[in-house]
């Protein structure tokens, strides 16, 4: 089925974390492939993230922390859409991850985590595979 | 035939060359755009030794900041550095932990001071028993809420390796006085007047709202924090260093190397000036002003040539536009020369990471400084380095150094067309940089106003369009990744002294401390001097540094300080300039 509407993309930086190179990155190259895009800027708590996210009615919330707290953050996040009815929302993770914490990630409801090198147009592959469908 | 005319010539004969040699060439390799570049006299027409180059430790220092070159020589008994070297920026988990982790790099033969990393907590301003940081106590560095947190780290360093006789580093910025004044407190409970401390704060608040991002308060109060800083260090603490300026952070950022080196000289302009404003003598302070490092790339030739540009545009700013006297204050203290890059690392193959460290030092000896092969190959991979890999780094940048024979000559690339050319270019960039900054109003409004944040951004935004264009090439990234390319790996054979265990009890020790030390401080005297401090940040010349010492004696909490100056200050909003 086509999409209505535009896919549309929150990427965040939970907690104190300052490095937003690959968020900024990322915000400007899936724009540029035709999503609808909105940057939360940093120090963003797990309640903010979410409260953007249901606000702005958005398909794909991207995580990106660089500072080793992925494993507090990015589960809080899956699990605070769920208790909201929005368990359907694609979410994605990047950032330094180490290899062994992507299937704890995973199991956790993070659905993919792209690591340094990725391409965006691999990402943005990835989010029109699996995003939700839209009546 | 005088210079001007040979030169004219040479021009000429360039272009002749281009057309009836070169082209022809290339076409018949059906190369129709001109692959490679040839310099001639021609593209340095006004090159003047001493005027552009000068003598090692010489103005205007673009040969080298020192007359020699430091390499440690083996004959006088080189300490071994690398993994025995304190100065490595290290911390972890709660200060015991990382106390612990000192004492047992000192069983390995370690001296000097510590290098400190701390949490983001810390440098955002936060205690370790604030609800929103949960998950960040203890990661990316020590956690450090009280004068307690300094006593127990330290307890490391006595004897003949006591504070007087150590020099610290503490990769501190928003809240650098605060942290210095626990230092000082720390000092003093020994029985060491500040005076005789030598430590490096890295006190340049400016770059973290560009990038990095550990900011507290705005801009402008932070400078004023950063003038209390140059008055009271320079009146009471000979033996400390102001700032220590980073451009690297606001490359690995996203900014090009023009970008980087007119917005980081912008910064230390705007610093230089709050002195000047405050009324203390230039050649008092500048001289404590040092550089932590640049940023990096894979372009050697390039990366020569920015080293020896920021060397000769620092002078300059000292020298002609704020009357500096003294040799010190205008050459350009910096530890670290050309490298890398470390976003240039990889995880895709990442042992190829070695091969780019190399290149990276060798663009720093051919600069005018030493050779270190950085970052070890496996930080793309996760938040520690093994051991392995520093092993590999070290004796890498030691092959090099003992090897090689480069570092018997200094500034070698002086006089070369190319060098000399690119050194003028990237010189001319930045200087262009810097007018635009200084016609917004300087720094602190290019930053205020978003301009630094949002070129970053762009830039960085270019170079990633550039690699999925495969226009940049990425060995293992973007190019050579097809399937029968081997991933080799290395076998870890040493454990990281980081103790996995201890950082994930981490954060909820650390706060027992924390609630140990609010049990049994003097609250009422916390409380008293918290409200002196409000009082105090409500009257803009006022020096807050001789209350934060007050109030590190006390035990106050870093965040107790932060929220009363938040309060008075405000805090940065957190634009997100895309």
């Amino acid at each position: 089925m086509e999409r209505e509407r535009k896919i549309k993309v929150l990427i965040a930086k939970p907690g104190l974390d300052g490095h937003d190179r690959g968020a900024k990155v990322l915000s400007f190259g899936l724009r540029d492939q035709g999503m609808e895009v909105i940057y939360t800027g940093r120090r963003q708590s797990v309640q903010q993230i979410v409260n953007s996210a249901l606000q702005e009615d958005v398909d794909v919330v991207g995580l990106s922390i660089l500072s080793g707290a992925h494993l507090t953050f990015f589960p809080k996040v899956v699990n605070l859409l769920r208790e909201n009815d929005a368990g359907d929302m694609l979410v994605i993770g990047g950032g330094i991850i180490p290899d062994e914490h992507i299937p704890i990630l995973k199991e956790k409801g993070v659905t993919e985590i792209f690591g340094p090198g990725t391409l965006i147009k691999d990402i943005g592959d990835f989010i029109r595979k699996n995003v939700r469908k839209i009546a | 035939m005088d210079n001007k005319d040979k030169l004219s010539e040479i021009k000429e004969k360039r272009k002749e060359w281009e057309e009836k040699v070169l082209m022809p060439s290339a076409k018949r390799f059906g190369i129709e755009k001109r692959p490679t570049e040839f310099y001639t006299p021609s593209d340095i027409p006004n090159f003047d030794f001493e005027r552009d180059v000068g003598f090692p430790g010489q103005y205007p220092f673009t040969a080298a900041p020192y007359p020699v070159n430091l390499v440690p020589r083996i004959e006088r008994g080189a300490k071994p550095g690398g993994l025995r070297r304190a100065g490595l920026y290290s911390g972890y988990g709660t200060p015991e932990d990382t106390r612990d982790y000192y004492k047992l790099m000192a069983e390995l033969s370690w001296t000097g001071g510590p290098n400190l990393a701390l949490d983001l907590p810390t440098q955002c301003g936060y205690d370790s028993d604030t609800e929103m940081i949960e998950g960040e106590v203890g990661k990316v560095g020590v956690a450090i809420d009280t004068l307690r947190d300094f006593e127990v780290i330290f307890e490391a360093f006595t004897g003949d390796q006591d504070l007087d006789k150590i020099a610290t580093n503490i990769t501190i910025n928003a809240a650098a006085n605060i942290l210095v004044a626990m230092y000082i407190a720390l000092a003093e409970k020994r029985g060491i007047p500040m005076a005789k401390l030598r430590c490096t704060p890295q006190n340049d608040i400016l770059k973290e709202f560009v990038s990095r991002g550990t900011y507290i308060f705005p801009p402008r109060p932070s400078m004023r924090m950063f003038r209390d800083s140059v008055v009271f260090f320079t009146e009471n603490l000979p033996g400390i260093n102001i700032t220590s300026i980073g451009g690297y952070h606001i490359r690995e950022g996203g900014a090009t190397r023009e970008q980087e080196l007119a917005f980081s000289m912008a910064i230390g302009i705007a610093y230089l000036q709050e002195g000047v404003n405050a009324g203390v003598d230039i050649d008092a302070f500048a001289p404590k002003f040092t550089f932590n490092g640049f940023g990096g790339s894979m372009q050697l030739f390039k990366e020569v040539a920015f080293q020896r540009a920021s060397r000769r545009m620092w002078a300059k700013i000292l020298k002609e536009r704020f009357g500096a006297k003294k040799k010190d204050s205008m050459r350009i203290r910096c530890p670290i020369g050309a490298h890398m890059g470390y976003s240039n690392a990889t995880k895709q193959r990442a042992l190829n990471n070695l091969t780019r460290s190399v290149v990276g030092a060798i663009a720093s000896v051919l600069s005018g400084g030493q050779p270190m092969a950085f970052p070890p190959y496996d930080e793309p991979l996760g938040l520690g380095w093994s051991l392995e890999a520093r092993q590999l780094a070290e004796d890498a940048t030691r092959i090099i150094m003992y090897e090689t024979g480069m570092c018997d000559v200094i500034d070698p690339l002086a006089g070369s067309y190319y060098v000399e050319s690119l050194t003028n270019e990237i010189e001319d960039a930045a200087w262009k940089g810097i007018e635009k900054i200084e016609g917004m109003g300087g720094a602190v409004t290019a930053i205020e106003n978003g301009y630094m944040q949002r070129e970053c951004a762009k830039s960085a935004a270019e170079r990633q369009a550039r690699i999925e264009k495969r226009e940049d090439l990425i060995v293992g990234v973007n190019c050579f990744t097809e399937e029968y390319e081997l991933d080799v790996t290395t076998s870890k054979i040493v454990e990281h002294p980081y103790d996995e265990e201890k950082r994930y009890n981490a954060e909820k020790q650390q706060k027992a401390n924390l609630a140990e030390v609010k049990r049994t401080r003097n609250n009422r005297e916390v409380t008293r001097l918290l409200k002196e401090l409000e009082s105090a940040a409500k009257k803009e010349d006022m020096n807050l540094m001789p209350l934060f010492i007050n109030l590190a004696r006390e035990y106050a909490t870093l965040q107790e300080q932060c929220d009363v100056l938040r309060s008075v200050f405000g805090e940065w909003q957190l634009d997100s300039f895309v």
